[in-house]
């Protein structure tokens, strides 16, 4: 085989083994397997990995790199990590409808702190504030902070006697001046200035002792955001307000601003164009924020999911039943009748599920809730998604909602939806102007 | 979200058209449970999933009446997606029943490789949906992939002047995390530049049936003697048509001649004759389909072409 070939084979490999092998070693073994020896390259590869691998972890060639935490840059594929526990916490996960156990919190040196999860935690029993060799991680970058993987070629082994400082707080004490839109999970520190376009005073039970909150959306220019303020900042409607010292949490992938004890309040004379907020965004740029309220987005609809069409929904809880007309909350009940469309919704940059109601399932596909009942009556239940499929896959859509994301993804509450009409000619003649300017 | 145990998000159906998709040999296999497997294209798309539309060409049962198993070509601008659908895909099983080609359809699904012997790599599609559109949604789907394809050509010649740019950096410059890694991967591992000009002339014949009154030309001479693009699709035969019957005397003469031992020609040995002849690999593929169409030849298996 020549250089040219080999190269996909190398760069797999390599994923495998990572700095186990070099390039000029790897190369050379290949050559032996496949020319001198003949093997298929399948065969090499498997030889090649076991050679190399972590089936042979332990010899002296197989040693690796143990990095400091803050030198960690979220692509390492094969690395050990010495540190100690900062939070940890079992977890039940569902994977493809299993049940799973992993274990996840804070790993810390120091250097810095970083998020870690054990895949297969087995019997391992980690402590909090002690210190172990983790081996063989690989790591990953999510939200631009490095997450570090202990998978099933992974070990941690105790380090008895090894004292690390993690430092208090990584985190920067400095406050962040940010734009709304710009507001993703795990941010630290920020400051927020912003028109106040609700607020609400809610009772709560913090502790056992009696709170007022006071919650509602904040917007500037580039997006909205749910607050959450546990002080009485004299926070009123219409005002605008500089916010300091406020951090964010978020909820299913959806971002919240929280003015906690430590933040700073002032009015601010401003004046913030709300109303020209463009909430539009690509699903790429969803996939790196997490979520948001009233986010638009423009995509074709790829897919519809069971659970379209006509569903019975509980009279008392409004969930939608069970087969056989069960509510998993209040059992057996009469149901309302309601239609509805679980669609996949693709713009090219990503995916996402889109719940969406009766009135736009109607003005969507033109298919009222009186005419999907006779549908089903004539025909059957299962006709109504059907003929609903056939009138919006593929067609193009702009759907507002709240968006949050989980293990699946992003996914979003419709609460408006409309066809898209696309000047193609228009666009054509864009594109054309376009190429021809560069070529 | 992260791999390894837990639940894959949905991958993106990429917008490609057919000779970016089967001009792709690069994979990255899976190499966990539960990670799913991508083809990259010689522009950096990242893909495990495409939405791709045009005309449903033929569509064959190569199982059982029982048990179908559904071969079908899609003929996109100058292209063609090589369809298999089987019973893991009920939804586009019971769709590919109904549809009658020709027509126009749109299908979205997960791509599929298949490497022969001697390295070559046959990219086919597995629809999860397919159905019926029509050409207004047919050109709406050309032209993204239209955008989506000169995107891909414009990153691309940025990213080749930034020798030692890493994934984080493209993000910087406005790069999804995916992009990033297709875009990079392609420039590591094709070896060389694509030549862009085959992607530029799919994107011209796209805009040409846009712009029908337009005359869209970037300046790529018009195939080998002045053969016209859009074979199919245009009507008018004048002039072309003789080239064109040139070129399938030509195909028809190799591949008696190459059929050395009755089980066809091999495709490889066919494709460097014919260029030797002065017809590309892209032509040769639209003649090699001309002829089947005609009934004159056949495909004993994806590496022969046989007289019939």
């Amino acid at each position: 085989m020549e250089r040219i070939e080999l190269t996909p084979h190398m760069e797999e490999i390599k994923r495998v083994l990572g700095d186990r092998i070099d390039d000029e070693t790897l190369e050379a073994e290949l050559n032996k397997y496949l020319n001198e020896y003949h093997v298929d390259i399948v065969s090499a590869k498997r030889g090649i990995i076991r050679k190399y691998g972590a089936d042979t972890a332990g010899t002296a060639t197989a040693a690796n790199a143990t990095k400091k935490i803050a030198d960690l840059n979220g692509t390492e594929q094969n690395v050990d990590v010495l540190a100690k526990i900062v939070y940890v916490e079992t977890k039940n996960i569902t994977v493809k409808g299993l049940s799973k156990v992993i274990v996840s919190g804070i790993l810390g040196d120091d250097s810095g702190t970083a998020s870690f999860t054990v895949w297969e935690p087995g019997s391992v029993q980690l402590d909090k504030g002690s210190v172990y060799n983790f081996r063989n991680c690989y790591c990953k970058l999510w939200n631009e902070r490095v997450q570090i993987n202990i998978g099933n070629r992974g070990r941690i082994e105790a380090a008895p006697g090894v004292e690390i400082d993690v430092p208090n707080s990584t985190a920067s004490l400095s406050s962040t001046e940010v734009k709304i839109g710009d507001i993703r999970e795990g941010m630290g520190n920020v400051t927020v200035t912003g028109k106040i376009l609700s607020v609400e005073a809610r009772r709560i039970n913090s502790r056992g002792e009696e709170k007022i909150v006071y919650s509602g959306i904040i917007a500037d220019e580039t997006g909205k955001i749910q607050y959450s303020a546990w002080h009485d900042f004299d926070l009123r409607e219409g005002l605008t307000v500089c916010a300091k010292n406020c951090y964010i949490r978020s909820w299913k992938g959806i971002p919240q601003l929280n003015i906690g004890d430590r933040a700073d309040v002032e009015r601010v004379n401003q004046t913030i164009e709300v109303e020209a907020a463009d909430s539009q965004k690509t699903i790429a740029e969803i996939n790196r924020i997490g979520g948001g309220l009233d986010i638009t987005v423009e995509g074709v609809v790829v897919d519809m999911k069971n659970g379209s069409g006509l569903i019975k929904r509980c009279p008392q809880c409004n969930r939608s039943l069970m087969a056989g007309g069960v509510c998993t909350v209040h059992g057996e009940v009469e149901g309302i009748s309601d239609l509805r469309m679980k669609l996949v919704v693709d713009d090219g940059t990503g995916a996402i599920g889109a719940i969406v109601n009766r009135t736009d399932t109607e003005k969507l596909t033109g298919v009222s809730m009186n005419a999907a009942m006779g549908l089903a009556s004539a025909r059957g239940e299962g006709v109504v998604a059907r003929e609903l499929m056939g009138r919006i896959l593929l067609h193009k859509v702009r759907i507002t909602g709240n968006v949050m994301s989980d293990d699946f993804g992003p996914s979003m509450i419709v609460r408006s939806a409309e066809p898209v009409e696309v000047d193609v000619q228009a666009e054509a003649e864009k594109l054309l102007a376009e190429v021809e300017a560069a070529i | 979200m992260n791999g390894n145990g837990k639940a894959n998000p949905r991958e993106t159906a990429w917008r490609v058209f057919a000779n970016e998709l089967n001009t792709s040999t690069l994979e990255i296999k899976a190499t966990e449970e539960k990670m799913p497997s991508y083809v990259v294209s010689p522009l950096g798309a990242k893909i495990n999933r495409v939405l791709v539309a045009g005309t449903l060409t033929e569509k064959a049962n190569s199982g059982t009446p029982e048990e179908p198993l559904w071969r079908g070509r899609i003929q996109d601008v100058n292209g063609q997606f090589f369809l298999n659908v089987g019973r893991y895909q009920p939804d586009a099983m019971a769709a590919m029943a109904d549809l009658e080609p020709p027509c126009f359809v749109a299908a979205v699904g997960r791509v599929r490789t298949y490497t022969t012997d001697d390295g070559r790599t046959f990219v086919s599609v597995r629809p999860e949906r397919i159905i019926r559109i029509d050409e207004s949604t047919l050109n709406e789907w050309l032209l993204d992939t239209a955008q989506s394809a000169w995107a891909r050509l414009k990153w691309m010649k940025q990213v080749v002047s930034l020798p030692d740019a890493k994934v984080p950096d493209l993000i910087k410059m406005g790069m999804s995390p995916v992009q990033a890694e297709g875009m990079l991967y392609a420039l590591d591992n094709y070896g060389e530049m694509p030549d862009s000009s085959v992607y530029l002339k799919t994107i011209q014949n796209a805009l040409r049936r846009l712009l029908p009154e337009k005359d869209v030309d970037f300046g790529f001479p018009e195939g080998m003697q002045d053969m016209p693009d859009e074979i199919d699709i245009d009507g008018d035969e004048s002039g072309g048509a003789v080239n064109h019957g040139q070129m399938e005397d030509i195909v028809l003469s190799l591949l008696e001649e190459l059929d050395t031992d009755g089980k066809g020609a091999p495709r490889d040995e066919l494709e460097r004759r014919a260029e030797a002849e002065g017809i590309s690999a892209i032509e040769l593929e639209e003649i090699s389909n001309i002829l089947m169409d005609k009934g004159l030849v056949y495909e004993p298996n994806l590496r022969y072409l046989k007289l019939i």
